[in-house]
């Protein structure tokens, strides 16, 4: 415990480097790279998209229980479903930069409107289900290397092993039937008790109790990576020669964790971070299907389904530039750490 | 002693009575919470008329008149009707005294104005029954008549609030109806008023105090939510956070655990009018599906009672041609096709069939049609046939359909209540045409069968369409242009407490009026 | 190439690691399950052979009970095993063409080439790639050969990078100077002086990349992308969500046979590992 206070004083204290010119060029030349990725993602979206068949004003007309050709092609006009491909291209692309998305023609709301309502809830789950990962991933790396060879260690390990090798979808299925279903403790789908009508801390802990289940499944493949590389590098840390060392010249044994070992095992945790964000997103649409989670990653299964081109184009924008941003931020927070990395 | 015991029978007796007789009087107020899937895209009826659109908007809205669930036509906004002239000309007398949610009174120029100039451009269904029309005109400001062209009888069919949905002159005349505020707001003569609509959670609506039945509506409001989750929704009544699951919004495997209930009930009553008709297309184009042989073949290859009762719970009816037991003219003195493989294997190898694959197109609306579509393909196989089940999306198919790009493929259509509007439509050869999924995809074309349609629409009196329609089933029945699979059955779930909720052949969508909760 | 004393020495490193034997003997069984599912079992998996609904351990010849149409669950277990290994098998190859191919020149070539390969794989792993796989099965209508180009054209990226890498490093050891010198054209040195260095690495990877393919197949069949003709296990999973209340068993082997087949390969390419780069085994095994 008092490693952990540590840690974060340690960190604390290397977050006012920042203030430095070379980081400053290095944060403005990644975020130019983001904006044409950006662009790039939204141009092969639109053409990708459209490429497969059927169209929205078809869907539309279909639940409408009515539709003829001349249905059809009013619902195609009021999308500006008829004009040429590349005007409407055109329009899009010079929406998105005024961070405009568009209308969603099936529900008769903006886009932008659409995906920051349920936004929120996403970035709830994923970021619940980052940080359970990460700290009992570390921890129990860590509680697995200091215990090496035990069986503590073995028992980790296997653990990991397991959960790595789990479906997400099955093991959510699993956690309804017996933590929902069988014994009762936590509720099986959904954000909050529906028709409730909670408000404040009651509701807040209403929400809590239905975040339970879903961010631990969604966490647990990334918990188990983090369990095995936090114990491998720590591992490896140990048996090298500064810290030998170190030991050898009788340097108290909580400062060679801090310092030494604990600071070139983190390296390895905050690259996987990074590449933990996109893995979340995807990772997302299962878990928002199977607890009925009312977050981005379901909007997206459903507008693919329906066809809604602009609320799906959306929600690939702002999910990839969550990702983008998120590996910004891993690569700044990694320079911190390292001092040794150049700022490419 | 005796005296005792006599003065408790006494006592109970009457208060059973009493009991009973509070039963039966509906209890005013009241809140009531119902489940909506999906969410509607709109509640403007006159522009959205989709499923969800109906059961909501059909409170806010009224048309001219209600059915019963014999089909049988009672009063709403006209309180007479006169039909003269042979069969040609419709007077209807309106109600007085009925105000709009605005406060202004609703007259026969409403009615006019919806007729001609509204509804024509919004609603495709009254579009098409609106080309027997001649003429719309308002003797006074209650007086309503339409002039055919000819003999229509399915014309007073056509009068319920999703088919003509009564919109108000003085909001929309002059209006570009599409952008019109006022369809965030819907404005109807209806019980229930529209007050509030939070987008992916619920819609309220509240008693309309200036009603034009006295006492009623009993309720004094309703809370469509919107509830994605299967499961959850089941949770929802099990819980009693919702009070009814409409048709549609739950998965057939929780019923049975649902009705064992004591406070839970479910009633199939209340979709006589749509009576939906699963079967499935045959490309008649295209070999080996343009032989009837191959036809037959598929109705007796198709365990339909095994169907109903592992996928559809045991709900639901075995049809025997294209026309509903519910709907009017219906007959089924038909040939017959019980499950009978051999059968199918007979005529398989009578016409040569030769083993060409065929593809098999499912409704792509769910766990239940999935399961549906793999058993007919097991059945298929199983007498012979090569079936491959082609994976779709919504969208993947209405293209296929409009594109005729199928061998076979699922669908179900409403009925409408008379097969000139929801038959019809399905087999006759004038409404073979690319672009929609509801006319005659299969592509089957007979011009005795156009004809019998034709003059069946028109005929007068009932009896002479009833002739037409009967030889019509039999000629379909043996030519099998589609295979009939299921008459489903979309059954609405509700707390017992809640009284009297179906009374039309329409259900839920126009039932709020009359429905009380004893609680 | 591989001379038999190296390949003795690699078994008995292997052997050595009880994982990866159990990890192995998992595999066997799940493979010939796969290879003798239509002797096993003479009916198709998707054949309605019993009453539906039926528990497990119940009824004779039916071990692990039926679906809600009262399909054979082993069966489907045993066929759902063709598809998991084909599909994971045919989308990792597919991966490591596209893989190999752009790190092998990234890493050979270098200079604006490697930077504008890299560029372009960076960007490939910025979108989240469930989605893309998502998408891309919905848009190419969900069949066997979608989902597994879906997989493949998703999976790349960690290939071409390893395979850069050792491309990079290899570049410059004196085997290679000396090709260069004597004139060999540069595909030949790539395929046949370089790339056969990097297929230790690239081997470990290929098992761990089949067991990331079985999940993403399963995922994908689970919310019903996958293709409708073939019985894979996400789908049984998938099927038996709406009645999980009511039959656990239905959802529940499918996934297990999903467990032990990842996890099976997972150790097998952790032994496959540490055989092939013995100096570089961890401590506390």
């Amino acid at each position: 415990m008092a490693r952990a206070g540590q840690t974060f004083s340690f960190l604390l204290r290397s977050s006012f480097l920042w203030c430095d010119v070379n980081k400053l060029v290095f944060i403005g030349k990644r975020l130019i790279q983001a904006v044409f990725v950006l662009l790039f993602i939204v141009v092969l979206n639109f053409f990708l998209i459209r490429a497969a068949p059927g169209d929205p004003a078809q869907v539309m007309a279909g639940e409408a229980g009515a539709g003829d050709e001349a249905y059809v092609e009013q619902l195609r006009e009021k999308f500006g479903l008829d004009r040429p491909l590349h005007e409407q291209l055109f329009r899009y692309v010079g929406g998105i930069i005024t961070l405009d998305m568009g209308y969603s023609y099936r529900q008769e709301q903006p886009v932008a409107k659409l995906i920051f309502e349920r936004l929120p809830a996403t970035l709830l789950l994923t970021g619940a289900a980052f940080l359970v990962s990460i700290l009992l991933g570390v921890l129990l790396g860590a509680l697995a290397a200091a215990r090496v060879g035990r069986w503590a260690d073995s028992l980790i390990t296997v653990v990991a092993l397991i959960f790595y090798a789990t479906p997400l979808f099955w093991i959510a299925l699993m956690a309804v039937l017996l933590f929902s279903v069988q014994l009762g403790w936590l509720p099986g789908f959904g954000m909050e008790t529906v028709g409730a009508g909670l408000h404040g801390l009651a509701h807040s802990l209403d929400i809590v109790k239905h975040l339970i289940l879903p961010s631990l499944t969604l966490g647990l493949f990334f918990m188990a990576i983090y369990a095995r590389m936090t114990r491998a590098s720590m591992l490896e840390v140990v048996d090298l020669d500064f810290v030998k060392t170190a030991k050898a010249k009788g340097v108290h044994p909580g400062r060679i964790w801090r310092v030494h070992v604990l600071r070139n095992a983190i390296l390895p945790v905050v690259t996987l971070a990074g590449i933990q964000a996109g893995q979340l997103v995807g990772g997302a649409v299962l878990t928002e299907t199977v607890f009925a989670w009312p977050g981005i990653g379901r909007l997206m299964f459903d507008a693919l389904l329906q066809r809604d081109y602009n609320l799906l184009l959306g929600v690939f924008f702002i999910s990839s530039a969550m990702v983008i941003l998120f590996n910004l931020v891993t690569d700044f927070f990694y320079t911190l750490v390292d001092p040794r990395i150049e700022l490419k | 002693m005796l005296k005792k015991f006599l003065a408790i029978v006494v006592i109970s007796v009457l208060v059973t009575m009493v009991n009973l007789v509070n039963a039966e009087t509906p209890k005013p107020g009241g809140s009531i919470n119902v489940v909506i899937q999906p969410e509607p895209p709109g509640l403007m009826l006159g522009l959205v008329q989709n499923g969800p659109t109906q059961m909501v908007a059909g409170n806010i809205y009224e048309g001219l008149l209600r059915y019963d669930n014999d089909l049988k036509p009672m009063p709403s906004l006209a309180t007479k009707w006169e039909i003269t002239e042979g069969g040609t000309v419709y007077t209807f007398n309106l109600k007085k005294g009925v105000t709009w949610h605005d406060g202004k009174p609703m007259t026969a120029a409403d009615v006019v104005f919806t007729a001609t100039e509204f509804l024509p451009k919004g609603h495709p269904r009254w579009r098409v029954t609106k080309t027997n029309v001649t003429k719309i005109e308002a003797l006074d400001d209650y007086t309503v008549r339409f002039t055919l062209k000819q003999p229509f009888g399915p014309f007073l069919g056509a009068f319920e609030v999703g088919s003509m949905p009564i919109i108000p002159k003085h909001i929309y005349a002059g209006t570009d109806f599409k952008s019109n505020p006022a369809n965030n707001h819907p404005i109807g003569t209806g019980p229930f008023k529209f007050n509030e609509w939070k987008k992916g959670s619920y819609i309220h609506l509240v008693k309309n105090e200036n009603y034009h039945i006295d006492g009623q509506p009993y309720l004094d409001e309703i809370y469509w939510h919107v509830i994605p989750d299967a499961a959850a929704r089941a949770v929802a009544i099990e819980t009693g956070k919702v009070d009814i699951l409409v048709p549609g919004s739950i998965e057939y495997w929780d019923i049975p655990r649902l009705t064992k209930r004591d406070d839970i009930c479910m009633t199939s009553k209340g979709r006589e009018f749509f009576a939906p008709h699963c079967w499935m297309w045959i490309n008649n184009r295209n070999a080996p599906m343009s032989d009837k042989r191959f036809r037959q073949a598929i109705m007796y290859a198709i365990n339909r009672e095994f169907v109903r009762e592992a996928v559809w719970n045991g709900m639901g009816g075995i049809p025997t041609g294209p026309i509903s037991s519910k709907t009017r003219f219906y007959d089924d003195d038909v040939k017959k096709y019980p499950y009978d493989p051999e059968k199918a294997k007979a005529l398989l190898k009578e016409m040569g069939y030769d083993g060409t694959p065929v593809r098999l197109l499912p409704i792509p609306y769910g766990e239940t049609w999935q399961r549906f579509a793999e058993v007919v393909r097991q059945n298929l196989q199983d007498v012979g046939i090569k079936v491959k089940l082609v994976a779709t999306d919504v969208a993947g198919w209405n293209q296929k359909q409009n594109e005729w790009d199928f061998d076979l493929a699922f669908t179900y259509l409403y009925q409408y209540g008379d097969p000139a509007l929801g038959v019809a439509r399905s087999y006759i050869t004038s409404n073979i045409a690319k672009g929609s999924p509801w006319n005659n995809v299969g592509g089957y074309s007979n011009p005795k069968v156009d004809e019998l349609f034709a003059n069946a629409a028109v005929a007068y009196p009932d009896a002479k369409r009833q002739e037409l329609y009967t030889e019509v089933q039999k000629i379909l029945a043996e030519d099998v242009p589609v295979a009939w699979l299921l008459e489903l059955d979309f059954p609405t779930i509700h707390k017992c407490d809640v009284q009297n909720l179906i009374s039309t052949g329409i259900g839920v969508n126009n039932g709020f009026v009359d429905a009380w909760l004893n609680r | 190439m591989m001379r038999y004393d190296l390949m003795i020495d690699f078994w008995r490193r292997f052997l050595r690691n009880k994982g990866a034997v159990l990890g192995l003997g998992i595999l066997l069984i799940v493979f010939l399950l796969a290879a003798l599912a239509p002797l096993l079992y003479s009916y198709s998996p998707w054949s309605m052979v019993q009453r539906p609904f039926l528990p497990p351990f119940d009824r004779e010849g039916f071990l692990f009970g039926t679906d809600t149409l009262g399909r054979d669950i082993g069966a489907g277990l045993a066929f759902g095993a063709q598809i998991s290994l084909l599909v994971g098998v045919v989308s990792t190859l597919v991966a490591l063409a596209i893989g190999v191919i752009l790190g092998a020149f990234a890493g050979y070539y270098g200079g604006l080439l490697d930077h504008a390969l890299m560029r372009f794989t960076e960007f490939f792993q910025t979108i989240p790639s469930f989605a893309l796989a998502i998408v891309l099965v919905a848009i190419f209508q969900p069949s066997t050969v979608s989902v597994i180009i879906a997989i493949g054209v998703v999976s790349w990226p960690p290939v071409a990078r390893l395979v850069r890498g050792e491309f990079l490093s290899l570049r410059s050891r004196e085997f290679v100077q000396a090709s260069v010198v004597l004139g060999q054209r540069n595909t030949k040195i790539i395929v046949s002086q370089i790339l056969p260095n990097t297929l230790s690495p690239v081997i470990v990877m290929a098992s761990l990349m089949v067991a990331q393919a079985i999940l993403l197949e399963s995922s994908l069949s689970f919310l019903g992308l996958g293709d409708p003709n073939t019985m894979s296990w996400g789908y049984m999973i998938g099927a038996a969500r709406s009645v999980i209340r009511q039959a656990w068993w239905m959802s529940f082997f499918p996934g297990m046979a999903i467990l032990l087949t990842v996890l099976s390969l997972n150790l097998v390419g952790e032994g496959l590992n540490d055989a092939l780069n013995p100096h570089l085994a961890r401590k506390g095994r």
